[in-house]
């Protein structure tokens, strides 16, 4: 029986070395502790502990809420590409990216959960209804998306799950057994089905995740008339671009980190690939934020100019000019044209990209808000606290736990029969 | 039939013939009633009158018991022109009441709504506190309870906070109503409900705040926004948001 599992571990892959991975998972925990300290601590002493205030209600933690809805949605848009519009060169990362499309959607319900007033109310926003509400209609098509990421991630993941169960591999088969629901069936009619759900899923999908999940994001901001930057009608479409731009470049940096963290050589063609299409998105996001600003520009509207002036020569000028034109937009852009066969390159434009679209997040939310609803009333500044910091930190480490664990005990990897079947396929 | 009609017309013989039989019915009864004719509050501030003696603010803080850092109303003092042709021009700032209320238009559980009495209403048993609410507001006319407390300087400040909306709160403590939850000017509906004008209006010192019912023609409010229409302008009305503080310039 050890044979035939030696045989069936997926990719054939060297062991993950012991000792790095526990420094990994010890880091993550060490993160998770500082932020259960911090998440206790808002959950007692409630919003008091952080930097908001009601001239700015809204800060980090709605900041990271839509940069993860927008991880989510990118990477779930790219896995379409694959299962309902057949890139089969990208098929090898299309369930990592359903996995990535769900946790992160986990991360960013978690950010809403900490920054909502009376937490124990959570569920009013699934029972009471406002037809009015962007963000009523926004819950629902989360909870939606949510559930058809989760089917969709079972029919991706299906073949490879049973090989699991019927392996003798511990743990790893228990799990599979149980996430495998009752299928053992590996005939090519079943495996046939399951590409069949993938795609229907991922049609219904799309629409879902453009216009529900992410475009609705958007206009969220985009409905609200108080806030002239918020108030136009490309904001949703920025929204669902750079989701696109962000989910392409974490999936694009997680599979070359993963890649060499079990040893393998990452295939450069896909790499390429996803790098194209980062790029592509990459460019288009920063036309249309142009024409963004052009036009909230020539409206001479004073609340717009004045959050153009914080953004721009404000205290946190570095975050728009450094973290997001520089790092996160021309950099990139450049290792792409000049570097683009060096892996570590386009890892290094992958990460960049990431850290650009964050900033992007952050300074949607926060600048507008800076500026106060009537020259007379008082101003206010926000800096996300110590505490703020800390408690994303660990949302986010829990991520990566969930994503670490996930990648370790779920078929994420297509195992060898399902690379031949694909190769075939060709 | 109109509301004031029925209420009227009802005696308790025809309640029984109804089968009514407690009060508690017969008021169920009578919000079923359309109260679209009953009265509908506005403000009509008249800034030639007001000194920005800030009175208005003091009296709402008395009278809701608001905590540091929430003022439901303020004084906001605009300096116009450039010298020497200067102007000054203080501006109170209540809640407008919006007819269209931007607010309650984002508000993913409808806590807040309007009432048909003319205020925007709160319902703190249903608000989850996202704040949503906060950042729609043209007129920055909310505050989020943080939970913050005059206790350290004025004894006794928890023991009791104000009956908004016409329901007692008790003390004010950790975890319950309004604290993590969005607050603001309710026109003193509480004190309306006494048959009390809000407490800004009775305040007020230049007496430049009315407060009354715009569907009674005969009201001082509606009487006033006739005779000075000229002079009568509301806050940001390009938002379209149709507030019901009207301010005569």
């Amino acid at each position: 029986m050890q044979t035939t599992f030696e045989k069936q571990l997926p990719l054939e892959t060297k062991p993950v070395n012991a000792a790095r991975q526990w420094i990994w998972m010890g880091f993550l925990i060490g993160l998770l502790i500082v932020g259960a300290y911090a998440i206790v601590t808002r959950a007692v002493e409630g919003l008091a502990v952080t930097n908001l205030s009601s001239t700015t209600p809204w800060g980090a933690w709605i900041a990271f809420y839509i940069f993860f809805v927008g991880l989510s949605a990118g990477a779930f848009l790219l896995s379409t590409m694959i299962y309902v519009f057949g890139m089969k060169n990208l098929e090898k990362i299309g369930r990592e990216a359903l996995l990535t499309a769900f946790l992160s959607m986990i991360l960013a319900l978690t950010f809403v959960l900490l920054d909502i007033g009376q937490m124990g109310r959570f569920w009013h926003a699934l029972v009471y209804f406002n037809p009015t509400s962007i963000l009523a209609y926004e819950v629902r098509f989360y909870t939606i998306y949510m559930l058809l990421l989760l089917v969709e991630l079972y029919f991706a993941m299906r073949p490879d799950l049973v090989r699991t169960a019927q392996a003798d591999n511990g743990i790893r088969s228990t799990i599979a057994r149980l996430a495998s629901l009752g299928s053992r069936d590996l005939s090519e009619a079943a495996m046939e089905r399951d590409h069949k759900w993938l795609k229907v899923l991922g049609i219904v999908g799309i629409p879902i995740a453009i216009f529900g999940v992410h475009g609705g994001t958007g206009a969220l901001f985009a409905v609200v008339k108080a806030h002239h930057y918020w108030n136009s009608a490309v904001f949703p479409i920025i929204f669902v671009v750079s989701a696109l731009v962000s989910g392409t470049a974490l999936l694009m940096a997680l599979y070359i980190i993963r890649q060499k963290v079990i040893g393998k050589k990452p295939d450069i063609s896909m790499v390429q690939g996803l790098a194209t299409i980062m790029v592509g998105f990459l460019m288009v996001d920063w036309g249309l934020q142009f024409y963004e600003i052009l036009i909230s520009v020539y409206s001479r509207n004073p609340h717009a100019l004045e959050t153009f002036e914080i953004m721009f020569f404000g205290p946190m000028w570095w975050t728009f000019w450094i973290v997001q034109l520089l790092l996160g937009a021309i950099v990139p852009i450049f290792l792409f044209f000049k570097y683009k066969h060096s892996v570590k390159a386009m890892l290094a434009a992958a990460v960049m990209v990431v850290v650009g679209i964050l900033a992007v997040r952050f300074n949607i939310v926060v600048p507008t808000q800076l500026i106060p609803p009537f020259e007379s009333m008082p101003g206010s500044y926000y800096m996300p606290n110590a505490l703020e910091i800390m408690a994303s930190a660990g949302v986010i480490s829990l991520g990566l736990l969930l994503y670490t664990l996930g990648v370790k005990y779920l078929p994420v990897d297509m195992s060898k029969e399902q690379l031949e079947l694909l190769e075939r396929g060709e | 039939m109109g509301y004031q009609e029925i209420k009227e017309s009802l005696s308790r013989k025809e309640l029984f013939k109804r089968g009514i039989t407690n009060a508690q019915e017969f008021a169920a009864e009578l919000s079923s009633i359309d109260n679209s004719d009953g009265p509908k509050w506005v403000m009509v501030i008249d800034l030639q009158k007001c000194i920005g003696c800030s009175a208005c603010t003091v009296a709402c803080k008395a009278e809701n018991r608001t905590p540091p850092g929430i003022s439901y109303n303020i004084v906001m003092k605009e300096e116009h022109g450039q010298f020497p042709n200067v102007s000054k021009v203080n501006i109170p700032r209540p809640c407008m009441q919006c007819d269209k209320p931007a607010c309650g238009e984002v508000c993913p559980v409808k806590a807040t709504y309007k009432m048909d009495n003319g205020i925007v209403a709160i319902d703190y048993d249903r608000c989850i506190g996202c704040r949503y609410c906060m950042v729609a507001c043209p007129y920055g006319a909310r505050s989020y309870d943080f939970g913050e407390s005059y206790e350290g300087e004025m004894l006794g400040f928890d023991e009791l906070q104000a009956n908004e909306y016409g329901i007692a709160k008790g003390k004010r403590q950790k975890g319950s109503n309004p604290i993590g939850l969005a607050r603001k000017c309710t026109f003193c509906y509480h004190r309306l409900q006494r048959g009390e004008e809000p407490a800004c209006v009775e305040t007020c010192v230049g007496d430049a705040r009315y407060f009354g019912d715009i569907n009674d023609p005969n009201s001082v409010v509606s009487k006033m926004l006739n005779t000075n229409a000229a002079r009568v302008y509301r806050l940001r009305e390009y938002m379209s948001t149709q507030p019901r503080v009207y301010y005569l310039k």
